[in-house]
């Protein structure tokens, strides 16, 4: 493989649970290749989550419990606007409870991303983003619901808003935790159309944790947490790298 | 960016924080309007006695100020001073047409150099006017159809005698004086007939003797030539002007020869060779003294200045006159007081107590206010405990702790500024409209409630003007408040780890 896109380097999280110590990441190492979709399938509590949120520079690793790496450089070097500006460009994030802001509407929340991205500098580019915010709904499907605040959507276009928001700021990677977790099979399904239609069209690369072990065929190559590690890992297609 | 979009979309979407605007739209209002009333209170009270008192005075009470033609003369001719006037204050019985006796406080003037002194003629109230006042839609006001033969008597203090014509003294008293002329909501005053016009008061002083002694009572009818109104309750409801030459007569205060010491009563024989008595030998003139000279400053001036110019002046005009020679010297400066019309006593004390009572009043309100803060601050710990998943929303697509430190922030900036506008737009309505919302609060209360009450606060009218000055100090405050409640649940939205903020329920 050549320089891995994002690197796990013996990850270790712990949360204390009042005056107890519950290991959640035990050391977890893994690559993810530039372009590769990649599922990660494990029980609930297993650990995915948390390792979703330190790839994805959300939460840190514990003391000495490793590192992630984007591109080689460590996430545990940045400092904490670097890392925001990792969040906000590099990286997308999809989750299970959409996680979509009630008062704004479709486009709004997908915009919300480009302003964080751009801040003073949005104004100059607010037609750009606006047009690529408009695209991205109307090629998840939702050209019609623009204007929709989340409550007057379904669980499954409030799915498809959040990943046109994650895509708004072209990121290399996305990282999806249990994106079709709320959602009935035949949503579900749509959503991972969406997402191997990204990994596929844009050769973006796709982190997806999950339990539903037929979505994770879907992924180049899967990986099974158990208590915190990875159990080992599967090829599923020939991803070339 | 964000933070202003969100801004809009919290505002319009949530009911708790236009509590928090409420509150410091109140607050702020609260805060202006008693500023502005206490404020405007000082103001009317400082604006009107410098209009009544002149800037500075001379005063010697009791034995008075001699040669005081002569010191008004040197007075005016102080390129300080504008105008000088002298007068006597004498405390007085006034017997009115129905019988009843009020106590007074006398002053005699000369109402044409009273006036360049203190704007008198102005406050005449009986003078004829062309158009109602806005208050007067039906044209109720006597001024109206007023006979213009009022104000000139009023402006001379003189009547012409029904008899003879020639004029005679007279007198003007103030408006409120035992509530003759009755004040009408609109503004204006209706006279009693037995009052004004045509009516007539004993006047009672009590003359002294150089030792202060009282000599006699002296009592004289006059006719009542017109009312003053300044405004002042406590002038306008105790105050008669008298001509200046007519009280010094009473109050033996007039021009008279003095006689020689060795002068001792007897008989002698006339030119007609009949017994008469024997003529005192007059060895001078003990000339009319008044009790207090009042100094107008000229523009530019301050009282201060013009009381160091009229007392300079005085001493130069005593050391003169004592040079000369006089029979009757005037005192020295050390028997005189030379004050500032702030200094006089009793306005000094009344100043000093108003002044302290704005500030006390002031604090007390700004305390009150900071529940404002602390409304705003729980409302605002509830908004980013609701908000909390928001949070963690925005962190996670890559906003900074303090953009979203930002975003609260400004929401308060926000809550802050257009509560402060709307309170300042409130309080100007408020103090815009003060009278007749008094009146009102009267009316539906059957007179029980008396918020201003004319005999305690020396105004018949509530001082009705916002200072711009006061009304940025206080709208600032009100959003400086505003973001003081907002900030440490900022700080906490910021500090808030995002994976905690996203698994929020």
């Amino acid at each position: 493989m050549d320089t891995p896109l994002l690197e796990a380097c013996a990850l270790k999280k712990t949360y204390r649970m009042g005056r107890v110590d519950t290991p959640v990441l035990r050391g977890v190492d893994f690559q993810v290749a530039p372009g590769e979709f990649v599922a990660i399938l494990g029980a609930s509590g297993s650990g995915k989550s948390t390792l979703l949120h330190l790839m994805g520079g959300l939460d840190r690793p514990d003391k000495n419990g490793g590192d992630v790496l984007y591109t080689g450089a460590a996430l545990s070097g940045m400092s904490h606007g670097a890392l925001d500006a990792y969040r906000r460009r590099e990286v997308g994030f999809v989750f299970q409870f959409y996680h979509l802001l009630p008062e704004l509407s479709a486009l709004e929340n997908v915009l919300v991303a480009g302003m964080a991205a751009h801040g003073r500098g949005f104004r100059a580019k607010r037609q750009e983003l606006r047009e690529r915010a408009s695209g991205l709904l109307e090629r998840m499907g939702l050209a019609e619901r623009l204007t929709h605040r989340p409550s007057q959507l379904s669980g499954g276009e409030r799915q498809r808003v959040a990943i046109a928001r994650s895509l708004l700021n072209e990121p290399a990677v996305l990282l999806a935790d249990e994106p079709t977790g709320n959602l009935d099979r035949t949503a579900g399904e749509a959503i991972l159309d969406s997402l191997q239609s990204l990994h596929e069209d844009e050769s973006r690369a796709v982190v997806m944790v999950t339990h539903d072990e037929a979505l994770a065929e879907r992924a180049d190559r899967v990986l099974r947490m158990i208590d915190g590690r990875l159990a080992g890992s599967a090829e599923t297609a020939d991803t070339g790298v | 960016m964000y933070q202003g979009l969100l801004t809009r979309r919290y505002l319009t979407s949530k009911i708790t924080p236009l509590l928090a605007m409420l509150a410091v739209m109140l607050c702020t209002a609260m805060v202006l309007v008693v500023w502005s009333v206490m404020g405007g209170f000082l103001a009317m009270l400082l604006g009107t006695g410098r209009t009544l008192l002149g800037d500075a005075t001379i005063i010697r009470p009791v034995n008075g100020i001699p040669h005081y033609q002569e010191l008004i003369l040197r007075l005016e001719d102080e390129p300080a001073i504008d105008a000088a006037t002298g007068i006597i204050d004498a405390p007085g019985l006034l017997k009115l047409p129905d019988g009843s006796i009020l106590t007074v406080q006398v002053t005699g003037i000369d109402p044409a150099g009273f006036d360049r002194v203190t704007d008198f003629a102005d406050t005449l109230w009986w003078r004829p006017i062309d158009e109602p006042i806005a208050k007067d839609p039906e044209r109720l006001d006597p001024r109206l159809d007023l006979d213009p033969r009022h104000l000139a008597h009023g402006e001379r203090m003189e009547e012409p005698d029904p008899e003879t014509n020639d004029p005679r003294p007279a007198i003007v008293t103030g408006i409120e004086l035992a509530q003759y002329s009755q004040r009408q909501p609109g503004g204006w005053y209706t006279p009693r007939w037995m009052f004004f016009p045509n009516a007539e008061a004993t006047l009672s002083v009590l003359p002294l003797s150089n030792e202060g002694v009282a000599i006699d009572v002296e009592a004289r009818t006059f006719p009542i030539a017109n009312e003053f109104q300044t405004g002042f309750y406590e002038f306008d409801a105790n105050k008669v002007f008298v001509p200046l030459a007519t009280l010094q007569e009473m109050l033996s205060m007039d021009a008279a020869t003095l006689v020689d010491d060795g002068y001792s009563f007897g008989v002698t024989t006339g030119s007609d060779g009949k017994p008469a008595f024997a003529e005192p030998g007059a060895v001078g003139i003990d000339p009319a003294r008044v009790t207090a000279v009042l100094v107008r400053a000229r523009e530019g001036v301050t009282p201060d200045e013009a009381r160091d110019a009229a007392a300079v002046v005085y001493q130069s005009f005593y050391d003169d006159l004592e040079q000369e020679g006089r029979a009757v010297p005037p005192p020295p400066i050390e028997l005189v007081r030379v004050l500032t019309w702030k200094e006089r006593p009793g306005v000094s004390t009344l100043v000093a107590a108003v002044e302290k009572e704005t500030a006390l009043v002031l604090t007390l309100f700004m305390f009150i206010s900071l529940t404002a803060v602390f409304l705003v601050f729980s409302i605002f710990w509830a908004l980013v405990n609701e908000k909390t998943k928001d949070i963690g929303i925005l962190r996670s697509i890559g906003a900074s702790r303090r953009g979203v430190a930002w975003l609260f922030l400004r929401y308060g900036v926000t809550i802050g500024v257009i509560g402060a506008a709307t309170g300042g737009a409130l309080a100007y309505l408020i103090v815009l409209n003060i009278n007749p919302i008094h009146e009102w609060i009267g009316q539906i209360t059957g007179g029980r409630v008396v918020i201003w009450d004319p005999a305690v606060y020396y105004f018949t009218e509530i001082p009705s003007s916002v200072n711009s000055t006061h009304a940025v100090i206080v709208l600032c405050g009100g959003v400086v408040f505003s973001v003081c409640g907002a900030l440490l649940p900022a700080i906490k939205a910021a500090r808030m780890d995002p994976v905690r903020a996203l698994r929020f329920e």
